[in-house]
């Protein structure tokens, strides 16, 4: 797969949101993505994990420059995509799609599932509207919502229902890239096992590139052939997914595999955990040096001011942004 | 420990001009002090709708309590009056919702939102709440909560909105804590360390929790008993490990199935074809036998009656899963 050229790449991507906590307060700024970068080549998936509000959401929202980078490149398929403007920006954006974390925020409650899902055709392309139902009837199957359903409203479907809608919307103009921000956290595990058979499925049939974040790590490890960990802002894991299993390196890693619950009531009692202590760290004010100190279980004087970079370990593909490994007992 | 919650043949139906959406349609169970009832299902099997029913949250009509009670502290919250549920919602049921965005008021900041109903409910003066509030945002994990509480929702990420839900349940230190998706948005380490909060006051206070969730990882970990739904209908309940391992009902084995696991690689994930039915269109029969592979003649006529080995319970015509 690496021989391909990549369809996506992200080079030091950061987005900064300023905020101003009140009159005569110095002016704050969220780094909630921190240096990101990231290759995507067609037909493959990445996964994305880490912590809940690390920057996952933000990163994807940038890519689609749905919110503006503060610094960093996006390239999409060969073109600068943070330079294009109007009628290029317009026929660029079909090429690169989001599936949203919140579906219940992401449908607009006063369209009924056929007129969601003819807006984007009706904004990128010109088609018959024979042809568009059609379109709409072949994606509206293939993530099993029944096609009587199409004139309801979102308020009318359950939450798993309104994220399979979700998915369509985004599948619906056949993208090159997909970015799914958790899109199957909501939904139940038949359906979860359905959604993510159909969108390995649908990601061979489109050759489609994939950023697929999630908190979980177990719906994770079967949709992803590589996998990127981020903690505050940065990505401090990124590797064959395979490998990163078998022998993750980073201590957060190490603890979020940990703590991943597996559906086996005497397993789980009898498992130890590496339970975390200390505090969420806030990215207005990140921790000094690395910013996994605070809750380290091996953190050292030297992880308190000097920051780690993203390197390769002993020359493998796996890189890790811990230059402590060798010290750290393996499991 | 004494049972908190009694709930007996509760139904409740939407309904619209599209017809009768039976979207809960019989459910039996009994919740005991300090212990955790976990509840799974297809989506769109009626666990929300159940939940937020149960406190009266859901405008009456469309919905219509068509049958059953719910028997709390001496009372029956299916009769009980809007003033009545109102003192006991936030307060001795304290419900965590699957949709923080619309249960937190987007113009209005996080502290106000969380330290309102304490001097509501609790009669504590403003500093007083401020406090305590203060304390179960640390207790949740953020670690700013000063920040937090001059925020609006919208600037914070989802996994921080469902833990400022988490602490806004935690502060009236109710007897049943209701929790629909409680820690979906959250990542697993943090996930471990809510859920390990949740049993430690439970042990304290013998708080009892409803949890609603899709991850049966989640639920072998934490609950006790399991309650299996499948549009609107109660398929298996039991302790965790007669769900787990003697299971006898097709569809919460098929839901084991095709559970993803982090300790098993897997190439092809089994699922459940078809989509689940249109709770509107419902007939006699069961509701799973158009996707379930050991359906016979009978399933399409009638929903089977209880099969019982003490307290697992299931509901299927099959003598016995193969
Ligand atoms: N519009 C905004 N204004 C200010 N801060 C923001 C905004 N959007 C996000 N943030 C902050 O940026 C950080 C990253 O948020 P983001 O939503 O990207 O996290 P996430 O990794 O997707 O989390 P989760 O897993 O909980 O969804 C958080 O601290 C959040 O509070
Ligand atoms: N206002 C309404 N009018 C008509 N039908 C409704 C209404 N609200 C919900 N329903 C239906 O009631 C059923 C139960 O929905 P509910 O939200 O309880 O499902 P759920 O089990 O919580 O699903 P999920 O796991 O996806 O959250 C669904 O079929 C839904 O379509
Ligand atoms: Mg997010
Ligand atoms: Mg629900």
């Amino acid at each position: 797969m690496s021989e391909l050229q990549p369809v996506l790449t992200v080079k030091d991507l950061k987005v900064h949101f300023k905020k101003s906590p009140g009159y005569f307060k110095p002016v704050e700024r969220v780094k909630a993505v921190d240096g990101v970068s990231l290759e995507l080549r067609p037909g493959e998936t990445m996964g994305l994990v880490g912590e809940s509000g690390c920057g996952k959401s933000s990163l994807g929202r940038a890519i689609i420059r749905l919110i503006h980078p503060t610094e960093g490149t996006i390239d999409i398929g060969g073109t600068n995509f943070l330079a294009l403007k109007g009628g290029a920006l317009r026929r660029a954006r079909p090429s690169i799609q989001m599936v949203f974390q919140d579906p219940y925020a992401s449908l607009d409650p006063r369209m009924t599932i056929q007129e969601v899902l003819a807006e984007p055709l009706n904004a990128h392309l010109r088609l018959s509207s024979e042809e568009k139902n059609r379109r709409i009837q072949k994606i509206i199957s293939a993530v099993g919502i029944p096609k009587t359903a199409v004139h309801k409203y979102p308020h009318e479907f359950s939450g798993g229902q309104r994220q399979r809608i979700a998915i369509a919307r985004a599948l619906i103009l056949e993208p090159k890239v997909l970015i799914a921000d958790e899109p199957v956290s909501s939904l139940d595990v038949s359906v979860q096992a359905q959604i993510l058979n159909l969108m390995k499925d649908l990601q061979r049939e489109m050759n489609l590139a994939m950023l697929f974040i999630s908190h979980n790590l177990a719906v994770v490890r079967y949709i992803s052939h590589r996998l990127a960990v981020m903690y505050l802002g940065k990505i401090v894991e990124a590797g064959e997914s395979r490998e990163i299993y078998k022998n993750p390196l980073h201590p957060y890693t190490r603890a979020l595999i940990s703590a991943v619950p597996i559906p086996d009531p005497k397993l789980e009692r009898s498992r130890t955990r590496i339970v975390l202590t200390g505090e969420i760290p806030s990215p207005v004010n990140p921790p000094s040096g690395c910013t996994f100190h605070t809750r380290c279980p091996y953190a050292v004087e030297k992880c308190r001011t000097t920051p780690p970079e993203l390197l390769s370990f002993n020359g493998s593909p796996q890189l890790v942004r811990c230059p402590e490994i060798g010290r750290i007992p393996r499991q | 420990m004494g049972e908190v919650l009694h709930v007996r043949d509760y139904r409740a139906y939407f309904h619209t001009r599209r017809g009768i959406v039976k979207a809960v349609d019989g459910l039996n169970f009994n919740l005991s002090a300090g212990e955790t009832l976990g509840i799974v299902g297809e989506s769109g099997s009626g666990k929300s709708v159940f939940l937020l029913s149960l406190l009266g949250l859901l405008p009456k009509p469309p919905l219509r309590i068509e049958s059953g009670s719910a028997q709390f502290g001496g009372m029956d919250l299916v009769t009980a009056s809007e003033d009545t549920m109102r003192s006991i919602r936030g307060n001795k049921i304290a419900m965590i919702f699957q949709e923080p965005m619309t249960s937190l008021n987007p113009y209005l900041k996080i502290g106000t939102q969380l330290i309102e109903p304490l001097m509501i409910h609790r009669n504590k003066t403003k500093d007083e709440a401020f406090k305590i509030v203060k304390g179960s945002l640390l207790k949740v994990g953020i670690g700013d909560p000063d920040r937090a509480l001059n925020a609006y929702p919208h600037e914070f990420s989802g996994g921080m909105r469902q833990r400022v839900m988490i602490a806004m349940a935690l502060t009236t230190h109710p007897e049943i804590l209701i929790a629909d998706e409680p820690t979906t948005a959250l990542d697993v380490t943090v996930q471990a360390q809510i859920l390990e909060l949740l049993k430690s006051i439970q042990k304290e206070t013998g708080m009892a929790v409803i949890l609603v969730t899709h991850d049966l990882g989640v639920v072998a970990g934490v609950a006790d008993r399991c309650l299996v739904m499948y549009a609107g209908k109660l398929f298996e309940q039991g302790s965790v490990d007669d769900i787990f391992y003697r299971s006898q009902h097709p569809y919460t084995h098929a839901l084991l199935k095709s559970t993803p696991r982090l300790d098993k690689a897997l190439a092809a994930l089994p699922s459940i074809a078809g989509t689940a039915p249109d709770l509107s269109k419902l007939g006699p029969g069961c509701p799973f036998d158009a996707r379930c592979e050991y359906v016979k003649e009978e399933c399409r006529n009638s929903f089977p009656t209880a099969k019982r080995t003490e307290e697992h319970e299931s509901f299927c015509h099959l003598e016995k899963l193969p």
